[in-house]
Protein backbone atom coordinates (compact mmCIF):
# COMPACT_ATOMS: atom_id res chain seq x y z
CA UNK A 1 0.00 0.00 0.00
CA UNK A 2 2.83 2.37 0.86
CA UNK A 3 4.20 1.87 -2.64
CA UNK A 4 0.91 3.05 -4.15
CA UNK A 5 0.75 6.02 -1.75
CA UNK A 6 4.27 7.01 -2.83
CA UNK A 7 3.28 6.58 -6.47
CA UNK A 8 0.31 8.86 -5.86
CA UNK A 9 2.69 11.53 -4.56
CA UNK A 10 4.88 11.13 -7.65
CA UNK A 11 1.85 11.53 -9.88
CA UNK A 12 0.91 14.67 -7.95
CA UNK A 13 4.38 15.98 -8.73
CA UNK A 14 3.82 15.13 -12.38
CA UNK A 15 0.43 16.77 -12.85
CA UNK A 16 1.69 19.92 -11.16
CA UNK A 17 3.90 20.45 -14.20
CA UNK A 18 1.39 21.59 -16.84
CA UNK A 19 3.90 21.68 -19.71
CA UNK A 20 4.54 17.96 -19.28
CA UNK A 21 0.81 17.17 -19.42
CA UNK A 22 0.53 19.17 -22.63
CA UNK A 23 3.43 17.18 -24.08
CA UNK A 24 1.83 13.85 -23.12
CA UNK A 25 -1.40 14.86 -24.78
CA UNK A 26 0.06 16.63 -27.81
CA UNK A 27 3.07 14.56 -28.88
CA UNK A 28 1.19 11.37 -29.86
CA UNK A 29 -1.26 13.02 -32.28
CA UNK A 30 1.53 15.19 -33.68
CA UNK A 31 3.91 12.27 -34.24
CA UNK A 32 1.23 10.00 -35.70
CA UNK A 33 0.01 12.59 -38.18
CA UNK A 34 3.52 13.72 -39.10
CA UNK A 35 4.65 10.16 -39.83
CA UNK A 36 1.41 9.40 -41.71
CA UNK A 37 1.48 12.54 -43.81
CA UNK A 38 5.16 12.13 -44.61
CA UNK A 39 4.67 8.61 -45.93
CA UNK A 40 1.46 9.38 -47.81
CA UNK A 41 3.56 10.84 -50.58
CA UNK A 42 5.27 7.47 -51.17
CA UNK A 43 3.69 5.37 -53.92
CA UNK A 44 1.81 2.23 -53.03
CA UNK A 45 3.99 -0.63 -54.26
CA UNK A 46 2.66 -4.12 -54.99
CA UNK A 47 3.13 -6.50 -52.09
CA UNK A 48 3.91 -3.72 -49.62
CA UNK A 49 1.66 -2.21 -46.99
CA UNK A 50 -0.04 1.10 -47.51
CA UNK A 51 2.65 3.73 -46.72
CA UNK A 52 0.34 6.10 -44.82
CA UNK A 53 -0.82 3.31 -42.54
CA UNK A 54 2.75 2.14 -41.96
CA UNK A 55 3.66 5.73 -41.14
CA UNK A 56 0.87 6.13 -38.61
CA UNK A 57 1.56 2.78 -36.95
CA UNK A 58 5.26 3.64 -36.77
CA UNK A 59 4.48 7.12 -35.45
CA UNK A 60 2.29 5.66 -32.71
CA UNK A 61 5.04 3.42 -31.40
CA UNK A 62 7.61 6.19 -31.67
CA UNK A 63 5.44 8.67 -29.76
CA UNK A 64 4.71 6.44 -26.78
CA UNK A 65 8.21 5.00 -26.60
CA UNK A 66 9.89 8.39 -26.83
CA UNK A 67 7.58 9.94 -24.22
CA UNK A 68 8.09 7.03 -21.83
CA UNK A 69 11.86 7.30 -22.26
CA UNK A 70 11.81 11.02 -21.53
CA UNK A 71 9.57 10.61 -18.48
CA UNK A 72 11.86 7.88 -17.15
CA UNK A 73 14.93 10.02 -17.80
CA UNK A 74 13.61 13.17 -16.16
CA UNK A 75 12.10 11.29 -13.22
CA UNK A 76 15.54 9.99 -12.37
CA UNK A 77 17.51 13.16 -13.08
CA UNK A 78 15.22 15.80 -11.58
CA UNK A 79 14.71 13.93 -8.33
CA UNK A 80 18.20 12.51 -7.97
CA UNK A 81 19.35 14.63 -5.03
CA UNK A 82 16.02 14.35 -3.21
CA UNK A 83 16.05 10.59 -3.72
CA UNK A 84 19.53 10.34 -2.23
CA UNK A 85 18.40 12.25 0.85
CA UNK A 86 15.38 9.93 1.14
CA UNK A 87 17.69 6.91 0.97
CA UNK A 88 19.77 8.38 3.80
CA UNK A 89 16.51 8.81 5.75
CA UNK A 90 15.80 5.10 5.44
CA UNK A 91 14.00 4.54 2.12
CA UNK A 92 15.14 1.54 0.13
CA UNK A 93 16.41 2.33 -3.32
CA UNK A 94 14.27 -0.47 -4.78
CA UNK A 95 11.13 1.07 -3.30
CA UNK A 96 12.06 4.39 -4.84
CA UNK A 97 12.62 2.74 -8.21
CA UNK A 98 9.29 0.94 -7.86
CA UNK A 99 7.40 4.19 -7.31
CA UNK A 100 9.22 5.82 -10.21
CA UNK A 101 8.30 2.98 -12.55
CA UNK A 102 4.67 2.77 -11.40
CA UNK A 103 4.10 6.47 -11.94
CA UNK A 104 5.91 6.28 -15.28
CA UNK A 105 3.65 3.44 -16.44
CA UNK A 106 0.55 5.35 -15.34
CA UNK A 107 1.58 8.41 -17.35
CA UNK A 108 2.54 6.15 -20.24
CA UNK A 109 -0.86 4.45 -20.19
CA UNK A 110 -2.52 7.85 -20.60
CA UNK A 111 -0.22 8.67 -23.53
CA UNK A 112 -0.98 5.24 -25.06
CA UNK A 113 -4.72 5.81 -24.81
CA UNK A 114 -4.34 9.19 -26.53
CA UNK A 115 -2.11 7.65 -29.21
CA UNK A 116 -4.44 4.75 -29.87
CA UNK A 117 -7.47 7.03 -30.06
CA UNK A 118 -5.64 9.24 -32.55
CA UNK A 119 -4.59 6.25 -34.63
CA UNK A 120 -8.17 4.93 -34.57
CA UNK A 121 -9.40 8.12 -36.23
CA UNK A 122 -7.35 7.39 -39.37
CA UNK A 123 -6.75 3.63 -39.35
CA UNK A 124 -9.06 0.74 -38.56
CA UNK A 125 -7.59 -0.91 -35.48
CA UNK A 126 -8.62 -4.58 -35.56
CA UNK A 127 -7.88 -5.39 -31.91
CA UNK A 128 -7.69 -2.18 -29.82
CA UNK A 129 -7.13 -3.95 -26.48
CA UNK A 130 -4.27 -6.01 -27.88
CA UNK A 131 -2.79 -2.93 -29.54
CA UNK A 132 -3.02 -1.04 -26.25
CA UNK A 133 -1.23 -3.88 -24.49
CA UNK A 134 1.61 -3.74 -27.02
CA UNK A 135 1.92 0.02 -26.52
CA UNK A 136 2.24 -0.59 -22.77
CA UNK A 137 5.08 -3.01 -23.53
CA UNK A 138 6.80 -0.30 -25.59
CA UNK A 139 6.33 2.12 -22.68
CA UNK A 140 7.89 -0.28 -20.19
CA UNK A 141 10.78 -0.93 -22.57
CA UNK A 142 11.58 2.72 -23.17
CA UNK A 143 10.73 3.80 -19.62
CA UNK A 144 13.39 1.39 -18.41
CA UNK A 145 15.78 2.72 -21.05
CA UNK A 146 15.10 6.27 -19.80
CA UNK A 147 15.79 5.22 -16.21
CA UNK A 148 19.04 3.57 -17.32
CA UNK A 149 20.23 6.59 -19.31
CA UNK A 150 19.26 8.95 -16.47
CA UNK A 151 21.21 6.83 -13.99
CA UNK A 152 24.44 6.54 -15.95
CA UNK A 153 24.28 9.95 -17.68
CA UNK A 154 22.51 12.23 -15.19
CA UNK A 155 22.44 15.34 -17.36
CA UNK A 156 19.24 16.52 -18.98
CA UNK A 157 20.60 17.73 -22.32
CA UNK A 158 22.94 14.83 -23.00
CA UNK A 159 20.48 12.26 -21.72
CA UNK A 160 17.66 13.65 -23.87
CA UNK A 161 19.89 13.61 -26.95
CA UNK A 162 20.80 9.98 -26.35
CA UNK A 163 17.12 9.09 -26.05
CA UNK A 164 16.11 11.05 -29.16
CA UNK A 165 18.74 9.28 -31.24
CA UNK A 166 17.94 5.89 -29.73
CA UNK A 167 14.18 6.18 -30.27
CA UNK A 168 14.54 7.62 -33.77
CA UNK A 169 17.05 5.05 -34.96
CA UNK A 170 15.25 2.18 -33.27
CA UNK A 171 11.96 3.21 -34.81
CA UNK A 172 13.41 3.60 -38.30
CA UNK A 173 15.12 0.20 -38.10
CA UNK A 174 11.97 -1.45 -36.75
CA UNK A 175 9.48 0.07 -39.16
CA UNK A 176 10.05 -2.33 -42.09
CA UNK A 177 10.27 0.71 -44.34
CA UNK A 178 13.83 -0.17 -45.21
CA UNK A 179 15.66 -3.42 -45.64
CA UNK A 180 17.86 -3.26 -42.54
CA UNK A 181 18.75 -6.95 -42.50
CA UNK A 182 19.97 -8.52 -39.31
CA UNK A 183 20.61 -5.14 -37.64
CA UNK A 184 16.93 -4.26 -37.76
CA UNK A 185 15.96 -7.53 -36.11
CA UNK A 186 18.01 -6.62 -33.06
CA UNK A 187 16.42 -3.18 -32.64
CA UNK A 188 14.49 -3.13 -29.32
CA UNK A 189 11.26 -2.01 -30.99
CA UNK A 190 11.46 -4.58 -33.82
CA UNK A 191 9.34 -7.20 -32.09
CA UNK A 192 6.89 -4.76 -30.43
CA UNK A 193 6.45 -3.19 -33.88
CA UNK A 194 5.55 -6.55 -35.39
CA UNK A 195 3.16 -7.24 -32.50
CA UNK A 196 1.53 -3.83 -32.88
CA UNK A 197 1.23 -4.07 -36.66
CA UNK A 198 -0.41 -7.47 -36.32
CA UNK A 199 -2.83 -6.22 -33.63
CA UNK A 200 -3.80 -3.24 -35.80
CA UNK A 201 -4.07 -4.99 -39.18
CA UNK A 202 -5.25 -8.52 -38.48
CA UNK A 203 -6.21 -8.35 -34.81
CA UNK A 204 -4.07 -11.39 -34.07
CA UNK A 205 -1.27 -11.90 -31.59
CA UNK A 206 1.99 -12.40 -33.48
CA UNK A 207 3.09 -15.16 -31.13
CA UNK A 208 6.59 -15.64 -32.55
CA UNK A 209 7.46 -12.06 -31.54
CA UNK A 210 6.19 -12.38 -27.96
CA UNK A 211 9.10 -14.32 -26.48
CA UNK A 212 11.82 -12.05 -27.91
CA UNK A 213 9.86 -9.03 -26.65
CA UNK A 214 9.74 -10.50 -23.14
CA UNK A 215 13.45 -11.26 -23.33
CA UNK A 216 14.15 -7.60 -24.14
CA UNK A 217 11.89 -6.51 -21.28
CA UNK A 218 13.70 -8.67 -18.75
CA UNK A 219 17.09 -7.58 -20.07
CA UNK A 220 16.17 -3.89 -19.90
CA UNK A 221 14.70 -4.35 -16.41
CA UNK A 222 17.88 -5.95 -15.09
CA UNK A 223 20.06 -3.23 -16.62
CA UNK A 224 17.81 -0.45 -15.27
CA UNK A 225 17.77 -1.91 -11.73
CA UNK A 226 21.55 -2.30 -11.69
CA UNK A 227 22.12 1.20 -13.09
CA UNK A 228 19.66 2.87 -10.71
CA UNK A 229 20.75 1.09 -7.56
CA UNK A 230 24.44 1.64 -8.26
CA UNK A 231 24.10 5.30 -9.15
CA UNK A 232 24.47 7.14 -5.86
CA UNK A 233 24.55 10.89 -5.92
CA UNK A 234 27.84 12.58 -5.38
CA UNK A 235 26.59 15.95 -4.32
CA UNK A 236 28.53 19.04 -5.30
CA UNK A 237 31.45 19.87 -3.10
CA UNK A 238 31.89 23.07 -1.15
CA UNK B 1 51.28 17.48 13.31
CA UNK B 2 52.79 20.90 13.84
CA UNK B 3 52.60 22.80 17.16
CA UNK B 4 49.23 24.43 17.54
CA UNK B 5 47.73 21.90 15.20
CA UNK B 6 45.79 19.71 17.57
CA UNK B 7 43.60 16.89 16.39
CA UNK B 8 39.92 17.15 17.14
CA UNK B 9 40.13 13.70 18.72
CA UNK B 10 42.69 14.79 21.32
CA UNK B 11 40.22 16.61 23.53
CA UNK B 12 38.76 14.78 26.49
CA UNK B 13 35.06 14.28 26.76
CA UNK B 14 32.81 12.77 29.40
CA UNK B 15 30.02 11.65 27.06
CA UNK B 16 30.32 8.65 24.80
CA UNK B 17 30.95 9.51 21.14
CA UNK B 18 27.99 9.66 18.81
CA UNK B 19 30.26 10.38 15.86
CA UNK B 20 33.82 9.26 15.42
CA UNK B 21 35.68 9.90 12.18
CA UNK B 22 39.31 8.94 11.74
CA UNK B 23 41.86 9.77 9.05
CA UNK B 24 39.30 10.92 6.49
CA UNK B 25 40.91 11.43 3.10
CA UNK B 26 39.16 12.71 -0.01
CA UNK B 27 40.36 13.84 -3.42
CA UNK B 28 38.39 14.88 -6.47
CA UNK B 29 39.92 13.36 -9.55
CA UNK B 30 39.03 13.18 -13.21
CA UNK B 31 39.39 10.47 -15.83
CA UNK B 32 40.11 13.14 -18.43
CA UNK B 33 43.74 13.50 -19.50
CA UNK B 34 45.72 16.63 -18.58
CA UNK B 35 43.54 17.36 -15.55
CA UNK B 36 44.85 17.21 -12.01
CA UNK B 37 43.17 15.85 -8.94
CA UNK B 38 42.27 18.13 -6.04
CA UNK B 39 43.12 16.85 -2.56
CA UNK B 40 40.35 18.23 -0.34
CA UNK B 41 40.63 16.29 2.92
CA UNK B 42 43.94 14.96 4.13
CA UNK B 43 43.48 12.98 7.34
CA UNK B 44 40.60 14.63 9.16
CA UNK B 45 39.85 13.32 12.67
CA UNK B 46 36.81 14.37 14.65
CA UNK B 47 34.88 12.96 17.60
CA UNK B 48 31.57 14.42 18.76
CA UNK B 49 30.17 13.31 22.11
CA UNK B 50 26.63 13.36 23.43
CA UNK B 51 25.23 16.81 24.10
CA UNK B 52 28.08 18.68 22.42
CA UNK B 53 27.71 21.47 19.93
CA UNK B 54 30.60 21.78 17.54
CA UNK B 55 31.33 24.38 14.88
CA UNK B 56 33.41 23.78 11.79
CA UNK B 57 34.50 26.82 9.83
CA UNK B 58 36.65 27.25 6.78
CA UNK B 59 37.16 29.31 3.67
CA UNK B 60 35.12 28.75 0.54
CA UNK B 61 36.30 25.57 -1.16
CA UNK B 62 38.10 24.31 1.93
CA UNK B 63 36.06 21.09 1.90
CA UNK B 64 33.48 21.77 4.64
CA UNK B 65 30.50 20.39 2.74
CA UNK B 66 32.56 17.47 1.48
CA UNK B 67 33.44 16.63 5.08
CA UNK B 68 29.78 16.96 6.11
CA UNK B 69 28.62 14.66 3.31
CA UNK B 70 31.20 12.07 4.31
CA UNK B 71 30.21 12.32 7.98
CA UNK B 72 26.54 11.80 7.17
CA UNK B 73 27.17 9.02 4.65
CA UNK B 74 26.09 10.85 1.49
CA UNK B 75 29.57 10.55 0.03
CA UNK B 76 32.28 7.91 0.26
CA UNK B 77 35.69 8.93 1.53
CA UNK B 78 38.81 7.70 -0.25
CA UNK B 79 40.19 6.60 3.11
CA UNK B 80 39.44 6.60 6.81
CA UNK B 81 36.49 5.47 8.91
CA UNK B 82 33.26 7.05 10.13
CA UNK B 83 31.21 5.58 12.97
CA UNK B 84 27.83 6.98 13.94
CA UNK B 85 25.67 5.99 16.89
CA UNK B 86 21.92 6.56 16.95
CA UNK B 87 19.63 8.49 14.65
CA UNK B 88 21.25 11.06 12.41
CA UNK B 89 19.63 14.22 11.08
CA UNK B 90 21.20 15.99 8.11
CA UNK B 91 20.45 19.49 6.92
CA UNK B 92 22.40 19.87 3.65
CA UNK B 93 23.55 23.20 2.29
CA UNK B 94 21.41 22.71 -0.82
CA UNK B 95 17.91 21.91 0.28
CA UNK B 96 17.56 18.57 -1.62
CA UNK B 97 13.75 18.53 -1.54
CA UNK B 98 11.10 17.81 -4.16
CA UNK B 99 10.05 21.11 -5.72
CA UNK B 100 6.54 20.15 -6.73
CA UNK B 101 5.50 18.52 -3.48
CA UNK B 102 3.73 20.58 -0.85
CA UNK B 103 5.30 21.23 2.54
CA UNK B 104 2.95 18.82 4.34
CA UNK B 105 3.59 16.13 1.70
CA UNK B 106 7.33 16.61 2.20
CA UNK B 107 6.96 15.96 5.92
CA UNK B 108 4.89 12.86 5.12
CA UNK B 109 7.41 11.46 2.66
CA UNK B 110 10.52 11.97 4.78
CA UNK B 111 8.70 10.98 7.97
CA UNK B 112 7.81 7.67 6.39
CA UNK B 113 11.44 7.26 5.41
CA UNK B 114 12.39 7.72 9.06
CA UNK B 115 9.84 5.05 9.99
CA UNK B 116 7.56 7.44 11.88
CA UNK B 117 3.84 6.84 12.35
CA UNK B 118 1.29 9.17 10.78
CA UNK B 119 0.49 10.75 14.14
CA UNK B 120 4.17 11.31 14.93
CA UNK B 121 4.70 12.92 11.53
CA UNK B 122 1.77 15.28 12.06
CA UNK B 123 2.95 16.17 15.58
CA UNK B 124 6.52 16.84 14.39
CA UNK B 125 5.27 18.88 11.43
CA UNK B 126 3.05 21.09 13.57
CA UNK B 127 5.66 21.49 16.31
CA UNK B 128 8.46 22.52 13.94
CA UNK B 129 6.28 24.71 11.71
CA UNK B 130 5.07 26.56 14.76
CA UNK B 131 8.53 26.85 16.27
CA UNK B 132 10.21 28.10 13.10
CA UNK B 133 7.23 30.14 11.94
CA UNK B 134 6.10 28.59 8.67
CA UNK B 135 2.75 27.09 9.69
CA UNK B 136 1.02 29.33 7.14
CA UNK B 137 2.86 27.57 4.32
CA UNK B 138 2.09 23.91 5.04
CA UNK B 139 -0.10 23.57 1.94
CA UNK B 140 2.31 25.50 -0.29
CA UNK B 141 4.47 23.87 -2.94
CA UNK B 142 8.18 23.79 -2.12
CA UNK B 143 9.14 25.62 -5.34
CA UNK B 144 6.85 28.49 -4.35
CA UNK B 145 8.44 29.03 -0.94
CA UNK B 146 10.85 31.88 -0.27
CA UNK B 147 14.48 30.95 0.25
CA UNK B 148 14.15 31.39 4.00
CA UNK B 149 11.07 29.19 4.25
CA UNK B 150 12.70 26.52 2.10
CA UNK B 151 15.60 26.51 4.52
CA UNK B 152 13.20 26.21 7.47
CA UNK B 153 11.66 23.16 5.81
CA UNK B 154 15.13 21.80 5.04
CA UNK B 155 16.08 22.12 8.70
CA UNK B 156 12.75 20.68 9.86
CA UNK B 157 13.22 17.55 7.74
CA UNK B 158 16.53 17.02 9.56
CA UNK B 159 14.91 17.55 12.97
CA UNK B 160 11.54 15.83 12.65
CA UNK B 161 12.62 12.39 13.90
CA UNK B 162 14.40 13.71 17.02
CA UNK B 163 17.91 12.66 15.97
CA UNK B 164 20.68 11.98 18.45
CA UNK B 165 23.22 13.52 16.08
CA UNK B 166 22.42 16.59 14.01
CA UNK B 167 24.70 17.59 11.15
CA UNK B 168 23.86 21.05 9.84
CA UNK B 169 25.51 22.60 6.78
CA UNK B 170 25.03 26.39 6.74
CA UNK B 171 21.69 25.91 8.53
CA UNK B 172 20.63 29.51 9.06
CA UNK B 173 21.22 30.81 5.53
CA UNK B 174 18.28 33.03 4.58
CA UNK B 175 16.75 33.14 8.07
CA UNK B 176 15.30 36.40 9.33
CA UNK B 177 16.39 37.63 12.76
CA UNK B 178 13.45 36.09 14.65
CA UNK B 179 13.99 32.71 13.00
CA UNK B 180 17.71 32.95 13.68
CA UNK B 181 16.99 33.45 17.37
CA UNK B 182 14.39 30.65 17.33
CA UNK B 183 17.00 28.41 15.73
CA UNK B 184 19.48 29.02 18.54
CA UNK B 185 16.81 28.54 21.20
CA UNK B 186 15.92 25.23 19.59
CA UNK B 187 19.54 24.07 19.39
CA UNK B 188 20.08 25.00 23.04
CA UNK B 189 17.09 22.85 24.03
CA UNK B 190 18.31 19.97 21.87
CA UNK B 191 21.79 20.10 23.35
CA UNK B 192 20.28 20.25 26.84
CA UNK B 193 18.33 17.11 25.96
CA UNK B 194 21.56 15.37 24.92
CA UNK B 195 21.51 15.86 21.16
CA UNK B 196 24.91 16.34 19.58
CA UNK B 197 25.14 19.03 16.94
CA UNK B 198 27.77 19.86 14.35
CA UNK B 199 27.32 23.10 12.46
CA UNK B 200 29.32 23.90 9.38
CA UNK B 201 29.49 27.50 8.33
CA UNK B 202 31.84 29.84 6.52
CA UNK B 203 31.20 32.33 9.31
CA UNK B 204 30.47 31.77 13.00
CA UNK B 205 29.68 34.88 14.99
CA UNK B 206 28.37 33.76 18.35
CA UNK B 207 31.28 31.62 19.41
CA UNK B 208 30.21 31.26 23.03
CA UNK B 209 27.34 29.04 21.89
CA UNK B 210 29.82 26.29 20.84
CA UNK B 211 31.69 23.75 22.91
CA UNK B 212 34.38 23.45 20.24
CA UNK B 213 35.15 25.27 17.04
CA UNK B 214 37.45 23.81 14.41
CA UNK B 215 38.87 25.38 11.30
CA UNK B 216 39.21 23.24 8.20
CA UNK B 217 42.40 24.32 6.53
CA UNK B 218 44.79 22.50 4.19
CA UNK B 219 42.61 19.42 4.38
CA UNK B 220 42.79 19.07 8.17
CA UNK B 221 40.85 20.25 11.19
CA UNK B 222 42.59 22.69 13.53
CA UNK B 223 41.26 23.51 16.99
CA UNK B 224 40.26 27.14 17.17
CA UNK B 225 38.25 27.26 20.37
CA UNK B 226 37.70 24.92 23.31
CA UNK B 227 35.25 25.57 26.10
Amino acid sequence: MALFADTGLRLHEFVRRPATIVLVLAVPPLAIETYGTALESFPQLPGLAEPARVGRVTGTLFAVAFLAGLVGLFQVISSRSGDERLVLCGYSRMRLLGTRLLSLFTVGAVASAVALATLGLRVDVAAPALAFGVLIIAIVLYGLLGVTVGSVLPRELEGSLVLVFAADLDNALSSDLFDTGVVGRFAPLHHPHALFESAVVSGELAGDHLLPTMAYLIGFLVVAVVAYTRAGVRAPRS
Amino acid sequence: MTPGEQSATDRSSDGSPVLEAREIVKSYGSWLPFTRSNDVLDGVDIVISGGEIVGIVGANGSGKSTLMQILVGAMDADGGTVERAGRVGWCPQETLLYDRLRVDETFGLFGEGYGMSGNDITAARDRLANRLGFEAFLDERVDRLSGGNRQKLNLSVALMHDPELLLLDEPYTGFDWDTYLAFWELTAELVEAGTSIAIISHLINERDRFDHIYTLRDGRLHVEQER
